[in-house]
């Protein structure tokens, strides 16, 4: 059988088993199984049994299960109340204050821990009520919420840039050092948007009168509720960035300091921290296995040949590089429609990665845009999982029509963010560069 | 009926017990890692089996949650399509791909127990400064195989009496997932 045939039913097949409901890293081991049987026999199946204890045993992976923890030690402690109210009092008088207090929340605890849940969870808990009762616009209110809780995976530390490291051979640092630019890039452009927005049409976001804005002594009072976050981040990534520890032993310092947050709000009880231990054991367990299927997956796909045929084919992409770019970006956009960020980048990589590196581009530039793409995806219907996320907890006056709506022009923003990184891939390479010669 | 009931609930316990257990993994190498930091930088005394340890602990794991996440339906899909089915059609759909999960599952015993075969042999050491013995986390690649066939087996027949009885089976309906 030629090539051409073979690698046409190789993502057929993938295709008609993912969308059958199989979960995805035995669709991509299964499948890839037999097509390395047909190609290059069982021998090397041997490769991938190797492969899959090279995974289990390495020290960088150490990390995730430390940052899962460490998120979820986050959402139940106190830390996300306190910001909040800071927030308040500082930006409540500003038209659409409340927007742009809860999206730098959601920076915040994007920079403390590495994945997205934590802080859509908190502030749809917090912040969404108050902006709801203090009548702001609820496609405003859930959209901004919609919009910063995807960026956790963008802003360092991020489990998602520790797996591109694994499969990119790039540094993990490298990347973290990569991703804060965009980060505050998104920031930045959202909350420009929210901030003309409400000036325009202050009924979206009304200011707060002034008699609940509190006085200077509250306002003071209310800042020590950074003290803990901003040390967070500085232990976690200024050790990883100035070279001092590995991502590893970050994420152990990082988990510390939630840990102790949680003390210092007195939640840390034997329940929180039992509940954590087993969502981050299934949530490791999940993204692990997904990565023991697509070894599989890359021994098959480079093994009959089909990395060559794609590359070959990429050549009829119009556009050069940077039409080839951009329809890579498309295919990860519609990808993220229907599968989650880990599965993604372990098919996405292995089989853009070359096509990326044979134009000359930079990887860590390409991770970062991939991981920005994936950031939209989280927010965008129907598979956003922070939409799945909102769902499950705003009031029933916000119907889901309402949060699909709402993410239109945050998307838009992001977007806008994605292509001047693109445009612009110092943006993302500059720090790196720096800290990492 | 009720022996069929009473082997299928053991499957589930087994991993249950083993899941459980696993998910205090996360303490140790949590407390690993940190004392190694502080021993390295307070009292300038790195160790060297912390980080090797904490290296195998994760090892055994990620690889022994496969059974234990299958039993609660955490591996993640691609649901768009499957979730719009009818329980029937969904055990339907399910026993059909179970050939390419027990295939993969069936190659990473096969293959994984012949790597652990090798180590255990030969009595292999890891040749670091501390050399611990790899073969019993090796071991774990053929064991965490057969956890996950087990509870596929288990799945298998509970999609199977889900055509029969044409209503879902106790627990078949149960999703607890977490998500990046």
């Amino acid at each position: 059988m030629n090539i051409e045939i073979l690698t046409l039913l190789f993502f057929l097949a993938l295709f008609v088993f993912l969308f059958s409901g199989l979960p995805l890293s035995f669709v991509l081991g299964g499948v890839s199984i037999i097509f390395i049987w047909a190609t290059w026999g069982p021998e090397a199946f041997y490769m991938v049994a190797a492969q899959t204890w090279g995974a289990m045993n390495k020290f960088t992976l150490v990390a995730i299960p430390l940052f899962i923890f460490m998120a979820m030690i986050l959402e139940k402690s106190g830390t996300a109340k306190d910001l909040y109210d800071m927030m308040y009092v500082w930006f409540g008088p500003l038209r659409g204050g409340l927007v742009i207090g809860t999206l730098v929340i959601c920076a915040i605890f994007s920079a403390m821990c590495g994945i997205s849940g934590a802080a859509v969870v908190s502030m749809g808990a917090i912040a969404l009520p108050s902006m709801l009762e203090k009548k702001y616009d609820k496609l405003m209110a859930v959209g901004c919420i919609n919009s910063g809780g995807g960026w956790g995976i963008l802003i360092p530390p991020s489990v998602i840039m520790i797996l591109y490291a694994l499969i990119s051979g790039e540094s993990v640092g490298r990347l973290f050092a990569g991703g804060v630019i965009p980060g505050v890039l998104l920031l930045v452009l959202v909350s420009t948007y929210v901030l003309i927005r409400c000036y325009f049409q202050p009924h979206l976001a009304p200011a707060l009168p002034p008699e609940e804005r509190g006085d200077w002594g509250r306002k003071l009072k209310a800042l020590k509720a950074v003290i803990l976050p901003v040390a967070i981040v500085f232990a976690v990534l200024g050790s990883i960035v100035f070279g001092i520890t590995t991502p590893t032993e970050a994420a152990a310092v990082g988990l510390l300091g939630s840990l102790v947050s949680a003390v210092v709000y007195r939640q840390l009880t034997l329940k929180v921290l039992l509940e954590a231990s087993m969502r981050t054991f299934k949530l490791t367990g999940m993204i692990m296995w997904i990565l023991f299927g697509a070894y599989s997956f890359t021994a098959a796909y480079h093994g009959m040949g089909a990395a060559h045929l794609i590359e070959d084919l990429m050549k009829y992409v119009p556009g050069g590089p940077w039409g080839t770019i951009i329809f890579i970006q498309l295919v990860i956009f519609l990808l993220a429609m229907v599968l989650d960020p880990a599965g993604i980048m372990m098919i996405c990589v292995p089989v853009f990665l070359p096509i990326i590196k044979a134009h000359g581009f930079d990887p860590l530039w390409f991770g970062i845009l991939f991981i920005m793409n994936m950031n939209v995806g989280y927010m965008t219907p129907p598979f956003g999982f922070n939409l799945f996320y909102l769902k499950a907890i705003v009031p029933s006056s916000v119907t889901m029509g309402d949060i699909y709506r709402s993410v239109i022009p945050f998307t838009i923003m992001e977007c806008t963010g994605l292509a001047i990184v693109m445009v612009f891939p110092k943006i993302a390479t500059w720090l790196p560069d720096l800290f990492f010669k | 009926m009720q022996i069929l009931n009473t082997v299928l609930r053991f499957i589930d316990n087994i991993n249950d017990w083993i899941g459980r257990i696993l998910s205090y993994g996360v303490f140790f190498m949590f407390i690993l890692v940190l004392s190694e930091v502080i021993r390295r930088y307070f009292f300038n005394s790195p160790t060297v089996w912390a980080n090797e340890l904490t290296q195998l602990i994760f090892g055994a794991y990620v690889i022994l949650a496969g059974g234990y996440i299958l039993r609660w339906n955490g591996h993640v899909n691609v649901d768009i399509f499957y979730s719009t089915l009818s329980y029937r059609w969904k055990a339907i759909f399910d026993i059909a791909t179970s050939v390419i999960f027990f295939g993969f599952c069936g190659m990473l015993f096969t293959y994984g127990g012949s790597l652990a075969w090798e180590s255990l042999t030969s009595f292999e050491h890891s040749q670091s400064a501390w050399n611990p013995p790899l073969y019993p986390f090796k071991l774990c690649i053929p064991i965490a195989a057969l956890l996950l066939i087990l509870q596929g087996i288990a799945k298998l027949i509970r999609d199977i009496m889900t055509v029969i009885k044409g209503e879902p089976v106790e627990t078949v309906d149960t999703i607890e997932r977490e998500v990046l």
